[in-house]
C-alpha cells in the first residue's frame, strides 16, 4: 500500500481547550446556551436516539401484548395510547430531528462553511422541537385524563375525524397531541429555513451548486420540502383546534363539516412527510456507498435530478392513503398513476447506487453492511408500495397489517438502517473515536435478522387478514404463531439496539482514535480536525471538483480535470 | 463572519455568533403558552412573560449590532493520507468499447419500428376474435375493457360485442405500449450479441409471455381466464419480429455518451473535442 502525504494548510487547530470548561455545570451550561451548528447537530441526534429508545420500548409492549391471542399485558386503552405515540413519536421527535442533526452537522461542514446561515435561530428551532417532544410525553403525567393514569393521546397518529370532535375525544389527550406536534412543527420550519438559506449562501469559493457533496443537494431539497410539507399539517391542528373549542365546524360532519377534508390535510403533509424522513437516507447512502466502493458517485447530475423528481411527484400522490373511503374512478386513476410515478426517479437513485458498487473495491465496514442491506429492503418497499398504489390492490389490503409491513420497510428498513450507517461513519469525525466494528457487525446482523423476521412475516399477517389497530384476537384465526414471530423480531431488533447504544457509550470514552480522515474519504468534512474546531476550517477552504480531498490526494489525477 | 489577523503572531481569531441563552428561553415561553391551553391559563401567561423577554433578549443580542466572540486558532498542517494504489493507466482504443455501441438507431426508427409492430399484432389479435368468439371487438375489448370504468364482470357476450369506450382505450393502450417497446428495441438492439432479430423478435416476446402467463393468474384471474395464451404468443412474436426488422433496416448513428455535455447540447464551443482527446490521454 502506497500511502500518501499531503499538507492542508490551516485546517488543524490546537487552541487549548477552554479553562472554564471542568465541571459537569459549565459542560452544561456550554451546550445549552450554545449556537454552534455542531453542537446543536449532535444534541438533535441525542434527542432522536432518546425518543427513538422510548418508541421502541412502546413498540415492544405492543408486540408482547399481540404476541399470543387473548393477551391482557396491557389495558386496552393502554395500547391505543401506545401505538399512538410509537407512531407520532417515531416520526415527529425521532425522524424529524434526524433530518436536522445531520443537515446541521454535515451540511456547514461539507460546504466549507463556518455555522449555519442563522446560528440563533438553528438554537431556537432545536429547542422548539426539544421542548415540543417534552410537551407532549408529559401527557402522559399531567392530568388524569379518560382512565386516571394521564392524558396521553390515544387517536393514531393521524387522528382522523371525527374520533377527534370533542364528543368522541373528550379530556386533553387530542389537544396534547395537536398542541405538542404545532410547537415542533415551528421548530421544523425554522430548520427548513435555515438549511436552505445556509446551502444558498454560505458556500466555500468554487463550490457551485453543481459540485455539492449529493448529500447537502439532498438536505437542501429536503429543507425546500419541509416548509412545503408541514405548513398543511399545522393549519389542519389549528382548524381541530377552533373545532374543539371555538365551535368551528371544519370536520363536523354533523355541522356540514368534512372528516375527508382532514384526510387530505393530513396526508398532503403524510406523504411527503416519509420522503423527508427518507431523504436524509439517501443522503447518507450517497456518501457512505461512493467511499465504501472506492468510486465516484455514478450519475451526479441524474441522482440530484431525481430527488428534486422525487420532491416534485411526491407533493401529487397522497389520496392514494385514502382510496377506501370511495373516490371517483378518475381519481383513483390519477393517484394510482402519481404514485407509480414516483417509482421512477427512484428506481435511478437505487439504479446508480448499485452502479456505483459495480466494479467498484467494496469494503463491507458496519456503515456499508447497513446502507448494502438498505438497498435491498428498500428495493422491497418500493415493490410493495407500487403494489398499494394500485387501487383494487389496496382495496383488499387497506388498514391490514401487510400495509404496516410496507411502511416499517420503508422507516426501519430503509431509514433506521441508513442512520446507523450515518452514525457509524461519522462518529469518528464528531467525537475523535471509532465506533467498535466487532460490536458494529454484531450490531447489523441481529438488527438485520430481527428486521426481517419481525417485518417478512407481518407481511403474511396482513395477507391472513388481521386488521392493525386491534387490541387481541381470538386463537381460532390463525394469526397466532405469526405474530409470536414477529414479536420475537421485534426483541431481536431490540437487543440489537441496546448494543448499538453500549457501542456509542464505550466507543465515546474507549474507541480507537480515528484521526482526521480514517475512512479515506473524499469531502470537506474529513479535511479538518475530528473532532471538528468550533469555526470548523481555519481558513476558507477552495474547491475545484465534487471530491475536493480527492483532488488533494490525487494531485496526478484530480477529478476537475474531467469536470 | 471573519478572519482577523493578530499581527506579529502566527495566530488568528476567528468572529464567531456569541452563544446565548434567548433562544432557549423564547422557545421555553413559546411551549409553555401552548402548554397552558391544557394546564393553567397561568402557565400560558407565564409563557408569554417568557416569550417577550426572550424576543427583547434576541433583538439585543443583534441589535445594533450583532454579538460576536473571537475565538483564538492555531493553524497547522494537517496530513491527509490516502489508501489507494498508485496505479498505471491504460489508454483503451475505442474499439473495445464492449458494453456501450459505438453506434446505435435514432429514435426515429424505434418509434417507425414500434408502429410497423403495433400492426402486424393486430391480424392475428383479430384473427383469433374470429376464430374463437366470431367477432373482431373480442380481443380489442379484452385490452381495452380495464379502462371503461364502469364495466363490471362483463359475460363473453358482452366483450365480444363493439363498445366505443373500449376501443379508444384499447387503441391508446395499444399504440403507447407499441410506441414505447418500439423506443426500448430502437436503444436495446444494438447492444444484443449476434442475431438481434431472433433475441428481440422471438426469444425476448416468449419470456414476456411465459412471465405474464405465470403472473395474470394472480394479478387479474378474470382476464387470465379470457385470454387465449397462444394467439397471445403469436402476434407478440409478430410484433417483435417486425419491429425489429424495421430497426435493423434503419441507417445506424453515432453515439456521443463520450462527448463533453457541451457538445451534446450543440454548443458552440470550438476546439472542445480535440481538448478532451488530450485529457483522456492522461
Amino acid at each position: 500500500m502506497a500511502d500518501q502525504t499531503l499538507p492542508i494548510h490551516g485546517a488543524l487547530d490546537l487552541t487549548p481547550p477552554r479553562e472554564s470548561q471542568h465541571t459537569l455545570l459549565d459542560i452544561l451550561h456550554d451546550w445549552v446556551i450554545t449556537v454552534d451548528h455542531k453542537k446543536l447537530g449532535l444534541m438533535y441526534m441525542m434527542m432522536a436516539i432518546f425518543f427513538l429508545l422510548v418508541a421502541g420500548a412502546e413498540a415492544i409492549c405492543i408486540r408482547i401484548q399481540l404476541a399470543v391471542p387473548n393477551n391482557h399485558f396491557i389495558s386496552p386503552q393502554t395500547f391505543n395510547r401506545l401505538f399512538t405515540m410509537h407512531g407520532t413519536t417515531m416520526v415527529f421527535l425521532v425522524g424529524m430531528p434526524l433530518v436536522f442533526a445531520w443537515a446541521n452537522y454535515i451540511v456547514p461542514l461539507q460546504i466549507g462553511a463556518r455555522d449555519m446561515a442563522f446560528p440563533r435561530l438553528n438554537a431556537f428551532s432545536f429547542w422548539l422541537t426539544f421542548l415540543g417532544g417534552i410537551f407532549l410525553y408529559y401527557s402522559f403525567i399531567g392530568g388524569p385524563g379518560l382512565y386516571g393514569t394521564g392524558s396521553a393521546p390515544d387517536v393514531t397518529w393521524w387522528a382522523y375525524a371525527p374520533l377527534t370532535a370533542k364528543a368522541f375525544s373528550p379530556g386533553h389527550a387530542t389537544d396534547y397531541w395537536a398542541l405538542a406536534l404545532i410547537v415542533t412543527g415551528f421548530g421544523t420550519i425554522g430548520g427548513g429555513i435555515n438549511i436552505m438559506a445556509t446551502v444558498l449562501s454560505m458556500r466555500c469559493k468554487g463550490m457551485t451548486l453543481m459540485r455539492m457533496p449529493l448529500f447537502t443537494w439532498l438536505m437542501f431539497v429536503n429543507g425546500a420540502f419541509v416548509l412545503i410539507v408541514i405548513t398543511p399539517l399545522t393549519a389542519a391542528q389549528v382548524m381541530l383546534l377552533i373545532d374543539r373549542y371555538l365551535g368551528g365546524h371544519f370536520f363536523d360532519t354533523q355541522a356540514g363539516g368534512s372528516a375527508t377534508v382532514w384526510m387530505h390535510f393530513f396526508w398532503i403533509f403524510g406523504h411527503p412527510e416519509v420522503y423527508v424522513l427518507v431523504f436524509p437516507a439517501f443522503a447518507i447512502a450517497s456518501e457512505v456507498i461512493q467511499v465504501f466502493s472506492r468510486k465516484a458517485i455514478f450519475g451526479y447530475p441524474a441522482m440530484v435530478a431525481a430527488v428534486v423528481g422525487i420532491a416534485f411527484v411526491s407533493l401529487g400522490v397522497w389520496a392514494h392513503h385514502m382510496f377506501t373511503i370511495g373516490m371517483t374512478s378518475a381519481g383513483n386513476a390519477f393517484f394510482v398513476l402519481s404514485t407509480s410515478l414516483v417509482g421512477i426517479p427512484t428506481g435511478i437513485k437505487i439504479f446508480n447506487w448499485l452502479a456505483t458498487m459495480w466494479g467498484g473495491k467494496i469494503r463491507f465496514a458496519t456503515p456499508m453492511l447497513f446502507c448494502t442491506a438498505f438497498l435491498f429492503q428498500f428495493l422491497c418497499a418500493g415493490l410493495t408500495g407500487i403494489m398499494l398504489s394500485v387501487a383494487p390492490w389496496d382495496w383488499q389490503l387497506h388498514s391490514s397489517y401487510f400495509v404496516i409491513a410496507h411502511f416499517h420497510y420503508v422507516l426501519v428498513g430503509a431509514i433506521v438502517f441508513n442512520v446507523f450507517a450515518g452514525i457509524y461513519y461519522w462518529f469518528p469525525k464528531a467525537t475523535g473515536r471509532m465506533m467498535s466494528e466487532t460490536l458494529g457487525k454484531w450490531h447489523f446482523w441481529l438488527f438485520f435478522i430481527g428486521f426481517h423476521v419481525t417485518f417478512d412475516t407481518m407481511h403474511f399477517v396482513g395477507f391472513e387478514g388481521m386488521p392493525r389497530w386491534i387490541y387481541t384476537y381470538p386463537a381460532d384465526r390463525g394469526w397466532q404463531h405469526l405474530n409470536l414471530v414477529v414479536s420475537i423480531g421485534g426483541v431481536i431488533q431490540a437487543i440489537a439496539v441496546l448494543l448499538f447504544a453500549y457501542n456509542l457509550i464505550w466507543s465515546l470514552f474507549k474507541g480507537k482514535i480515528a484521526g482526521n480522515d480514517p475512512w479515506d474519504a473524499w469531502t470537506l468534512e474529513w479535511a479538518t480536525s475530528s473532532p471538528p474546531p468550533i469555526y470548523n476550517f481555519a481558513t476558507d477552504p477552495v474547491v475545484r471538483s465534487r471530491r475536493p480531498l480527492w483532488d488533494l490526494k490525487h494531485p496526478e489525477d484530480p477529478d476537475w480535470k474531467y469536470d | 463572519m471573519s478572519d482577523q489577523k493578530n499581527p506579529g503572531s502566527h495566530t488568528e481569531t476567528i468572529h464567531l455568533p456569541a452563544p446565548t441563552a434567548w433562544p432557549l428561553v423564547l422557545a421555553f415561553g413559546a411551549t409553555l403558552l401552548f402548554a397552558g391551553l391544557v394546564t393553567s391559563p397561568w402557565i400560558s401567561v407565564l409563557g408569554g412573560i417568557l416569550m417577550i423577554s426572550g424576543a427583547v433578549g434576541w433583538f439585543r443580542q443583534v441589535l445594533p449590532h450583532e454579538v460576536h466572540e473571537d475565538i483564538p486558532v492555531v493553524v497547522e498542517e494537517v496530513a491527509l493520507t490516502t489508501t489507494r494504489r498508485q496505479v498505471e493507466k491504460i489508454v483503451i482504443p475505442e474499439g473495445d468499447r464492449a458494453h456501450l455501441p459505438l453506434e446505435t438507431y435514432p429514435i426515429i426508427s424505434g418509434i417507425k419500428g414500434g408502429l410497423a409492430g403495433g400492426v402486424a399484432m393486430i391480424p392475428p389479435a383479430l384473427l383469433y376474435g374470429l376464430i374463437a368468439q366470431h367477432s373482431i371487438w373480442y380481443p380489442v375489448n379484452l385490452l381495452g375493457g380495464a379502462g371503461v370504468a364502469n364495466w363490471r364482470n362483463p359475460s363473453t357476450a358482452d366483450i365480444a360485442a363493439f363498445h366505443w369506450q373500449g376501443l379508444l382505450v384499447a387503441s391508446a393502450i395499444h399504440w403507447t405500449t407499441c410506441v414505447l417497446v418500439g423506443l426500448l428495441y430502437g436503444a436495446m438492439l444494438p447492444m444484443l450479441p449476434r442475431r438481434p432479430i431472433l433475441l428481440g423478435g422471438v426469444i425476448a416476446p416468449v419470456l414476456w409471455t411465459g412471465l405474464l402467463h405465470s403472473v395474470m393468474g394472480i394479478v387479474n384471474p378474470v382476464l387470465d381466464e379470457h385470454i387465449a395464451w397462444g394467439w397471445f404468443l403469436v402476434s407478440q412474436v409478430a410484433y417483435g419480429v417486425t419491429a425489429g426488422l424495421v430497426v435493423a433496416r434503419q441507417e445506424r448513428i453515432r453515439t456521443t455518451q463520450s462527448l463533453p455535455f457541451a457538445m451534446r447540447v450543440g454548443l458552440e464551443t470550438p476546439g472542445l473535442g480535440h481538448e478532451h482527446s488530450d485529457e483522456g490521454k492522461h
